[in-house]
């Protein structure tokens, strides 16, 4: 059996970042798994930048700024306890980054350079061209390169093994070999990114973000918190869903229906395209509801024109865009409009991380860090710039906690993790010798569908009662899915069934959030409950899994400092 | 209905194989639609590498019909039109140990990677608590190296790894190697440099596969060309591939053209060049490539080609 006093499950900016601070206590030992090679994680994805208050371009920012519109953001979901720590470490934070080798954009004066942001009082995004994520990405693994990092690559986290709420390790599958281990260990740091796969074809989100993680916290009893927070990007390309920057609005860009009316004159006649997020989503979305997008079913679409701001334009401030829509929808913005819909972008929810200081959960052992987890300091919306931030701080507070956590405590005894690493071995063979059953994609295909009909961006009870529906049918019929490969050896038909069945379990999640806030909050809009409820519902919501129940709680806010308000912008 | 008929090459730990998949044509779908349909609708054991799908993770590498591209970035039609043909061969990049399938490991060049020591050296200029000062002009360049994704299809199309024992540095290592040595907060580029130069640095054979066939239109070839001015400015003249340079410099300078006979000899020494080149001379005179009693004269325009070099020295100097 392995045994390491700390395991990191992820090498994306949480786990890099936890890596290098857990193992620089050179006494205990540390491994990392990574179901990707670690620079293929998604926070690579992340163009726009990392907020921190450095007051370079603004000297009038402060971290107290920051704070207020992180709070305001979340639509007063977050806890702001949590929030003042996030703001007030953060610059210190990207002079370590620039210290690590960052190569951050510059300003006159040769400090980082900042931009502003959606949601923000000031210019406080500090950013590496378009490709800020990428690079970030990169200086953590050259880092860990430098400080030997061990590092577990095509190693997949199966599940975590606590008995009678004490932590004894994790069962994770070396992909190469097809081997199951039973990792024995101190201490752990789930850090495996996002789920917005629950949207399926979707989504701005890598193919591999199917929230793991999170499904193996909830199976051990940690809670999911605020799961029904999903933000949704208002310019995913049609076909892919990949993410076209807000900068296309931003410079002037139309959007178009079927009739070639400009529509968000119906739903913002002043600020028309430049609207916030979560409103041009919802009316991209009304108009196709209504008939008046192109295509049909999950091949809906609008589209954004850009061909009046004139090649010149379009080749100075957006070829990066202008590339991009090439690549992945084969349509050139100087000479055609292009097909766009929302697309899912970021999980505000995850697991439940009770300190926000160390990222520990209710369980001894198990910390989280990054889009797997709620702290809570996004709330009920994310805004842009804060998650990299998110990601790398409390990686590194995360690292910190797992590596006190396992200097506190003890080996535990091993037999449940045994056991669990068997029950895997057994059910990697059965499903090796399956010769029939469902198809899984299928499966997974009808559970994207329903969640983006039914817990999409609008919400009513009708139609999430229907999701709620359909996921359990689903659910039904996972048990009898097939994955049609009888490997041992690198069996990706195998781990995508793992993943498909964790998206379902979180899927479920998601929906019953949903349904039981009877409010609109952030990202969280009911067409039945179209105001927010302070009074009811400015908690946290904490769903348990009981087997094929889960139970729903709700669990106070921090407030320390801004009192409810209604968000204006 | 247009089909388009795939050949791919599998592998399974022991055995290789190539199996034959098809697809109706559709218009405007990328090489990882193709990959993955072929793997939801027909065969899930087929295994590739794919994450972000948009050209930004770097795990999508793969060959078709004998060219590298980024599977998710690659238009079906390109590759269709660029080959006039509906049979495409799909096979693992070169130069890399095979897994399984498409899929390759990249463990064994991060070790390589290491010997450049891959990670800022910080000069003493910064500080964790404050950062660096930095000048944008300072920072433009490493934005390009930077752009790198290590998608390794320069690695796959660089001809000299093709030949080589293992040694020579794989061109998205040197780009590392050249990232940090031109980094204004790197306190130690020789640090960076000095391995570049103990593998084969000179090796390079200027064949342009790695800077053409870059998803990310990085320089490679160029920041080779400075890591060699680097190494002799270094003090780096003693050896084969900066002695070669000289000898073509200074021919070029003299007489405005290459004396063939010569440069080997100036390049490797007289024994060397006795025992090694004088077969393949011998091959080369057989096939009247070379002349060796031509002792070549200067050209007619020798005087500009002075004035040039002149320029170069002085704009060096600068
Ligand atoms: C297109 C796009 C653009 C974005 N732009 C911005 C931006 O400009 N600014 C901003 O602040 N945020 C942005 N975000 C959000 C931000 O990038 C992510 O939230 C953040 O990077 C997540 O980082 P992470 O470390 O939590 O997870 P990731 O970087 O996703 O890493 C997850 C890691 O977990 C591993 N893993 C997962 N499951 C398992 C398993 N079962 N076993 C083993 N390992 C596993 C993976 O291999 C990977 O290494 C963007 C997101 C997208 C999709
Ligand atoms: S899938 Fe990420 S580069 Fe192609």
């Amino acid at each position: 059996m392995l045994k390491y006093d700390v395991v990191i499950v992820g090498a994306g900016g949480a786990g890099m970042m936890s890596a290098l601070y857990a193992s620089k206590d050179p006494n205990l030992s540390v491994a990392v798994l990574s179901k990707i090679f670690p620079t293929r994680s998604h926070t690579g994805a992340a163009q726009g930048g990392i907020n921190a208050a450095m007051g370079y371009r603004d000297a009038t920012d402060s971290i107290e700024k920051h704070f207020r519109d992180t709070v305001k953001g979340s639509d007063f979901l977050a806890d702001q306890d949590a929030v003042e720590f996030f703001t007030t470490h953060m610059p210190e934070l990207i002079s370590e980054l620039d210290y690590m080798g960052v190569p951050f954009s510059r300003d006159e004066n040769g400090r980082v350079a900042q931009r502003p942001f959606g949601g923000a009082s000031s210019p406080r995004t500090c950013y590496s061209a378009d490709k800020t994520g990428h690079v970030i990405l990169h200086a953590l693994y050259e880092q860990c390169l430098k400080n030997k990092v061990n590092f577990h690559n095509d190693w997949y986290l199966l599940s975590l093994s606590v008995d009678k709420g004490k932590f004894q390790g994790l069962v994770a599958m070396d992909i190469r070999t097809g081997e199951i281990h039973a990792i024995q260990a101190k201490s752990v740091v789930i850090a495996t990114g996002g789920f917005g796969r629950v949207y399926w074809s979707r989504t701005t989100n890598a193919i591999n973000m199917t929230g793991d993680g999170t499904a193996a916290c909830f199976d051990v009893g940690i809670p999911i918190k605020d799961p029904e927070f999903v933000q949704f990007h208002p310019t995913g390309l049609a076909s892919t869903g990949v993410l076209l920057s807000e900068a296309c609005r931003g410079e002037g860009g139309y959007l178009i229906n079927k009739d070639g009316e400009r529509f968000m004159a119906r739903y913002a006649p002043e600020k028309m395209e430049l609207g916030p997020r979560d409103l041009v989503s919802r009316s991209i979305e009304t108009e196709i509801k209504e008939g008046r997008g192109f295509g049909d079913g999950m091949g809906s679409y609008v589209l954004m024109d850009l061909r009046h701001l004139g090649k010149e334009k379009i080749m100075e401030r957006l070829p990066q865009v202008r590339e991009l829509a090439m690549d992945f929808e084969g349509v050139d913005l100087i000479t055609d409009p292009v097909p766009i819909r929302p697309s899912c972008h970021y999980m505000m929810g995850g697991i439940h991380v009770s300190d926000y200081k160390t990222c520990a959960t209710p369980i001894e052992g198990i910390h989280a860090a990054g889009e797997c987890c709620a702290v809570s300091i996004h709330g009920a919306n994310r805004l842009g710039g804060n998650s990299v931030a998110d990601v790398v701080l409390f990686g590194k507070y995360a690292g910190l906690g797992a590596r006190d956590t396992a200097k506190k405590r003890s080996f535990t005894d091993a037999k449940k993790l045994q056991q669990d690493a068997e029950n895997w071995v057994k059910k990697f063979k059965k499903m090796r010798e399956k010769k029939t059953g469902i198809n899984m994609f299928e499966i997974r295909d009808k559970m994207a569908e329903t969640m983006w009909y039914n817990v999409g961006i609008f919400r009513t009870e009708k139609e999430m009662q229907k999701a709620c529906d359909t996921i359990e049918v689903l659910l039904e019929q996972f048990k009898e899915a097939y994955i049609g490969d009888s490997s041992e050896k690198y069996n990706m038909a195998f781990i995508n069934y793992v993943e498909i069945g964790n998206l379902l379990k979180l899927a479920k999640a998601v929906a019953m959030g949903a349904i039981n806030r009877k409010e609109s909050r952030g990202s969280h809009s009911r067409g039945d409950y179209p105001t927010r409820d302070d009074e009811k519902f400015l908690k946290h919501t904490l769903i348990h899994n009981e087997g094929k129940k889960y139970r729903l709680e709700y669990s106070p806010v921090t407030i320390t400092k801004y009192q409810p308000e209604e968000r204006k912008y | 209905m247009r089909k388009i008929h795939f050949k791919i090459k599998r592998f399974d730990g022991n055995k290789e194989w190539y199996q034959d998949y098809q697809l109706a044509y559709e218009k405007g779908k990328t090489i990882l639609w193709a990959l993955t349909s072929i793997r939801e609708q027909f065969d899930p054991t087929l295994v590739f590498t794919s994450a972000c799908r948009h050209a930004i993770c770097g795990s999508c590498g793969v060959k078709v019909n004998g060219s590298s591209y980024l599977a998710c970035k690659t238009s079906l039609d390109e590759v269709l039109d660029t080959f006039k043909t509906d049979y495409l061969t799909f096979e693992p990049m070169g130069s890399f140990e095979v897994i399984k399938d498409l899929a390759v490991a990249w463990e064994p060049k991060m070790e390589k990677m290491e010997k450049v020591k891959p990670w800022l050296i910080p000069s003493v200029e910064g500080d964790v608590e404050g950062g660096f000062i930095q000048s944008e002009e300072d920072f433009h360049h490493i934005a390009s190296p930077t752009d790198c994704i290590l998608c390794g299809i320069c690695a796959s199309e660089c001809n000299q790894l093709a030949v080589n024992d293992g040694t020579y540095l794989d061109p998205f290592i040197l780009n590392r190697a050249y990232r940090f040595a031109v980094d204004s907060r790197d306190g130690s580029p020789e640090e960076h440099i000095r391995p570049v130069i103990e593998n084969e640095l000179w090796k390079c054979m200027h064949c342009m596969q790695c800077a053409t066939s870059c998803p990310k239109g990085i320089p490679l070839t160029e920041q080779v060309a400075f890591l060699r001015q680097e190494s002799i400015r270094m003090g780096e003249v003693n050896n084969q591939g900066a002695k070669h340079a000289f000898a073509f410099v200074n021919d070029v300078r003299t007489k405005g053209r290459l004396n063939e006979t010569m440069l080997p000899i100036k390049t490797d020494g007289l024994f060397k060049t006795a025992t090694t080149k004088v077969p393949f001379a011998l091959r080369m005179i057989k096939k009247g490539k070379i002349n060796p009693f031509h002792m070549p004269k200067a050209v007619e325009g020798i005087k500009g080609v002075q004035e040039i070099y002149k320029y170069a020295e002085e704009v060096e100097n600068r």
